[in-house]
């Protein structure tokens, strides 16, 4: 939005602090440059004010305040996004809920918890974890992402393939309406009333409401958990051996692949394991009950092996098996020694186009001469191509975006999508088209308009349109502060 | 009215598949008789029946095997009833994709043999599965016992076609597994009995079908000791498929010993771990009230769904609710005195490890009090209530409709789908007037 008055804001300034009380509002410039994008730095947006309120009833007075001065918002967690999407595309107000962090309630008995948005995802496992439960969804960001991010991206991550996404650990809701209305969506118990309002919510990238209070499903922690490393010649061979696993009627808990020159940068790096000489390795987890474990495991090493791999390995002890998940999971910050910079890719396929849709991405990143680096959730058809290029380089970034969008232009043409999990944002708004018709995307404008009619609450993200960018324009990389102090990764 | 319509309708769908005047008998509602049924051959031909209708003004009512056609309000108005039954192909099922695209006419019995066929299946196992359709299912999110371990559609579906009121053919989701692209279309589909679209098609996430799979019981002298039983089983090691809880009307209708309580339990995966379990299960209940572990035949799963519902043959009233599962076995005593309070005898059947509870009344005669009955049931929704559930009646004969609102309060979040509906539907012509907050 325009710049606004000096007295404006310094109005708008004070009003806000009644409500939030000192110390819960940012308005200098240099304060609000860490606001300014999430963990996709390639776009950046200043916001007027960033807000921290400490309760629904704050969040509820700031929202009515900014609906009656018809000023954008956006609320924020932890800012580990990757697609722009909390950030203040038209200026006005950032929400941040990093202060509403409470878990409120631990119901063992009913298996659910009942937590404020700004709580981090891995901080609700290890509360509930000595009672032998954990909150599922595992983005690859946990240790820093909030779940109240993660109801606005519907997050997933490596054991999603097993346990489903964020919503299917969400039950109910409470939400700011973007009119300030404090009202529940679903609840605490099952098959919620009328329409699924917590099911739809979820995934909303922030543009239906804010989640105040969230009411998640609490899961058993396994008896049993067993890794194993399959390691392969060639690419093809490790995606065949994904749906051979499927095929066969394996459900593992996850299904990770990490191709030669992901595994190169790790070992370099860390030294986890991985046969450098391997052009791509499969990580595959199982869990469950401990009777039965072994004859699972003996499946997925059969697998495997008829899928052409050469070595089979199963994790002797749980320091093996740590040490094989930070190879997976220390990737992205591996890349480091390969390359200045990359871009994440997200995007999903069919599991039996896996190995047609990764020869054409390596394809498509050679023609624009970029490397790639791929480590991503197979099991889920989830990839995760990391172009590596040197912002320096004139020219070089708008080449990694070119090939960014020509692979996402390959996942729809094999029938899949242009998110697993990052979300569209600002980033991928204008690739909307490739997978939805017309119709389509007037549909869930539609139904937009049904929550947020007057597009106060984060505007500019999810659909295409061309001064959807705003101030918010791509620029040149540099690492969000949250990564350079290594608590975040990009997955 | 009546003859020029059914004459556009022929034009559209073909003179055999327009039903018209006494042929219309089985899809009348609450006693209303709908203006004509017609059997759509393509998603194109249902995109022209809804702009027809929405040209003449008449409602749409989406019909797939009417097996939940008795859900929701009496119709305020007669309408034209779309039945999907044609529209019954698999469209794709690559099994190392496991995922399948099917119409959305095709009953689930049908779809289940055809995906067993190929070791998989599709993890929704309502009853009446040779009846009801995926279409039907899914707009009415019906469910059964496997849901304990599987979920409910919401955890299966990832792609949706639907005909919208405006009569566009809209897609939501995908057909893969993962997709945060857009709003997740699909969750607005499930249980939205066709107020917002015709679904036409779907493609849902698949699982293989497990080596072995049994279910057993277990009976007790209390309902509430089974409860307990239950709840210590889901906070268990154990992984069950299934854990419900019958009275002794339910239990009998099942074939079961009419204990006065029966925990029922499923297993599946690899033969060794459905025994373990099964042995894990005989030495947890032991200890609290639990009489043995008896093998159920397989055919007792598919009727545990309904299993209070058929225990009266055709019941006065059934209602479910949904409580939290701490909550499920005094849930069933309560209600089960508050009938017998008023000389009324029920059956109680829930799927305890997830909260849903459903109640049925005896009919008992022709001399049946609907004033009673909806006192009664107005008791088991205030019980459901005060637990922060709800209750919805899912099966009553007119008058106690006209005396009991079916729907539980929707509150606030009762107005934002009055919004929705307004977006999607402005001239209200899907369904309307059956379901939640006068949607």
């Amino acid at each position: 939005m325009a710049s606004m008055s000096a007295d404006r804001k310094a109005a708008l300034r004070r009003e806000l602090l009644s409500i939030v009380g000192t110390g819960g509002v940012l308005s200098d410039p240099e304060e609000l440059l860490v606001y300014e994008s999430d963990g996709l730095t390639l776009f950046r947006a200043l916001a007027d004010f960033v807000v921290f309120p400490r309760s629904v009833e704050h969040v509820a007075a700031v929202v009515k305040l900014a609906a009656r001065e018809g000023i954008p918002f956006v609320a924020r967690g932890a800012g580990t996004g990757l697609s722009g999407g909390c950030l203040p595309a038209e200026g006005g107000l950032v929400i941040s809920l990093m202060r509403m962090n409470r878990v409120l309630e631990l119901d063992y008995d009913n298996q659910i918890a009942v937590v404020e948005p700004g709580l981090v995802n891995l901080h609700l496992s290890w509360a509930v974890g000595p009672r032998g439960y954990y909150y599922a969804p595992d983005p690859s960001s946990q240790q820093a992402c909030t779940i109240g991010g993660n109801i606005a991206n519907n997050s997933g991550g490596p054991h999603t393939l097993k346990y489903g996404v964020t919503v299917n650990h969400v039950l109910g809701l409470e939400v700011v309406m973007p009119d300030g209305e404090i009202v529940w969506l679903g609840g605490r118990t099952r098959d919620a009333l009328g329409f699924d309002l917590a099911g739809i919510f979820v995934g909303s990238e922030g543009t239906f409401g804010i989640a105040t209070k969230i009411v998640v499903r609490l899961m058993r922690k396994p008896q049993a958990v067993k890794t194993v490393l399959a390691v392969f010649d060639q690419v093809e061979h490790a995606s065949a051996a994904v749906s051979s696993i499927i095929a066969r009627g394996l459900v593992p808990a996850a299904v990770e692949m990490i191709d030669q020159l992901t595994i190169q940068a790790v070992e370099d790096a860390f030294g986890c394991g991985y046969p450098r000489d391997a052009a791509a390795a499969l990580l595959i987890e199982l869990d469950g009950l401990e009777t039965g474990m072994e004859v699972q495991a003996s499946r997925i090493v059969e697998a495997c092996r008829s899928a052409g791999a050469r070595e089979v390995r199963t994790a002797a002890d749980e320091a093996e098996r740590q040490l094989l998940w930070k190879g997976r999971k220390s990737a992205f910050g591996a890349y480091g020694r390969v390359s200045p910079a990359y871009m994440v890719m997200d995007g999903v396929i069919p599991r039996t186009k896996l190995p047609y849709v990764l020869s054409r991405v390596n394809q498509i990143v050679a023609a624009h001469g970029l490397r790639v680096g791929n480590v991503f959730h197979a099991g889920d058809g989830n990839l995760h191509p990391n172009i590596l290029y040197d912002p320096r380089k004139p020219g070089e970034e708008a080449r990694v975006v070119e090939a960014g969008a020509e692979i996402m232009k390959v996942c729809a043409e094999v029938g899949g999508s242009i998110s697993g999990e990052h979300g569209i944002g600002l980033e991928k708004a204008d690739f909307m088209p490739f997978i939805f018709s017309a119709a389509d995307l007037t549909f869930m404008q539609q139904l937009k308009a049904a929550f947020n009619p007057r597009g106060l609450c984060n505007p500019g993200k999810v659909f295409p349109t061309k001064k959807s960018c705003g101030e918010a324009g791509p620029v040149a990389y540099r690492p969000h502060a949250i990564e350079a102090q290594g608590l975040a990764q990009r997955f | 009215m009546a003859a020029p319509l059914l004459d556009k309708l022929r034009a559209i769908v073909g003179a055999a598949h327009v039903l018209g005047g006494v042929e219309l008998s089985p899809y009348v509602i609450d006693g209303r008789t709908p203006l004509a049924a017609v059997f759509p051959g393509s998603a194109e031909e249902v995109a022209a029946v809804v702009a027809f209708a929405a040209e003449a003004s008449v409602p749409v009512v989406a019909w797939g095997g009417g097996t939940a056609s008795s859900v929701g309000m009496p119709p305020p108005r007669a309408g034209v009833v779309v039945v999907l039954t044609r529209l019954r192909a698999i469209v794709e099922h690559e099994p190392g994709d496991l995922t399948v695209t099917a119409q959305a006419g095709v009953t689930l019995g049908e779809l289940q043999t055809a995906l067993r066929a190929r070791g998989q299946w599709l993890s929704l196992d309502p009853p009446d599965a040779e009846r009801a359709t995926l279409g039907g299912v899914l707009a009415a999110n019906a469910s059964g016992p496997r849901r304990h371990l599987y979920g409910t559609a919401r955890d299966s579906l990832i792609g949706v076609t639907v005909v919208t009121a405006d009569s566009s053919l809209v897609r939501g989701g995908g057909r893969v597994v993962k997709n945060v692209a857009g709003y997740d279309l699909p969750k607005l589909f499930i249980g939205s009995y066709g107020t917002l679209g015709v679904i036409v098609e779907a493609t849902l996430k698949l699982r293989p079908v497990p080596d072995e799979e049994r279910l057993v019981g277990v009976r007790f002298e209390r309902l509430k000791d089974a409860g307990a039983a239950a709840r210590a089983l889901v906070g268990s090691d154990l992984i069950p498929s299934a854990v419900d809880l019958l009275d002794g009307a339910a239990a009998a209708a099942l074939g079961l010993d009419d204990a006065p309580a029966t925990l029922v339990v499923g297993f599946d995966g690899l033969g060794e771990q459905v025994d373990w379990q099964v042995t894990q299960l005989a030495a947890l209940v032991a200890g609290g009230g639990g009489r043995g572990v008896a093998s159920l035949p397989p055919s007792a799963w598919s009727r545990l769904a309904r299993a209070s519902h058929n225990a009266f043959g055709t019941p006065a009233a059934v209602m479910t609710l949904s409580v939290l599962p701490s909550v499920v076995a005094d849930v069933m005593e309560q209600g089960t005195a508050a009938a017998r309070h008023r000389g009324l005898v029920t059956a109680w059947s829930a799927h305890a490890g997830v909260g849903i509870v459903t109640g049925a009344v005896r009919a008992d005669g022709d001399r049946q009090d609907p004033a009673t009955l909806a006192a009664v049931l107005a008791e088991w929704r205030a019980a459901a209530r005060a637990g922060g559930g709800h209750a919805s009646l899912t099966w009553a004969p007119l008058a106690v409709k006209e005396a009991l609102p079916v729907w539980d309060d929707a509150g606030p979040a009762g107005r934002i789908m009055q919004r929705i509906k307004a977006q999607l539907d402005p001239r209200n012509l899907l369904n309307p007037g059956r379901f939640v907050a006068g949607i």
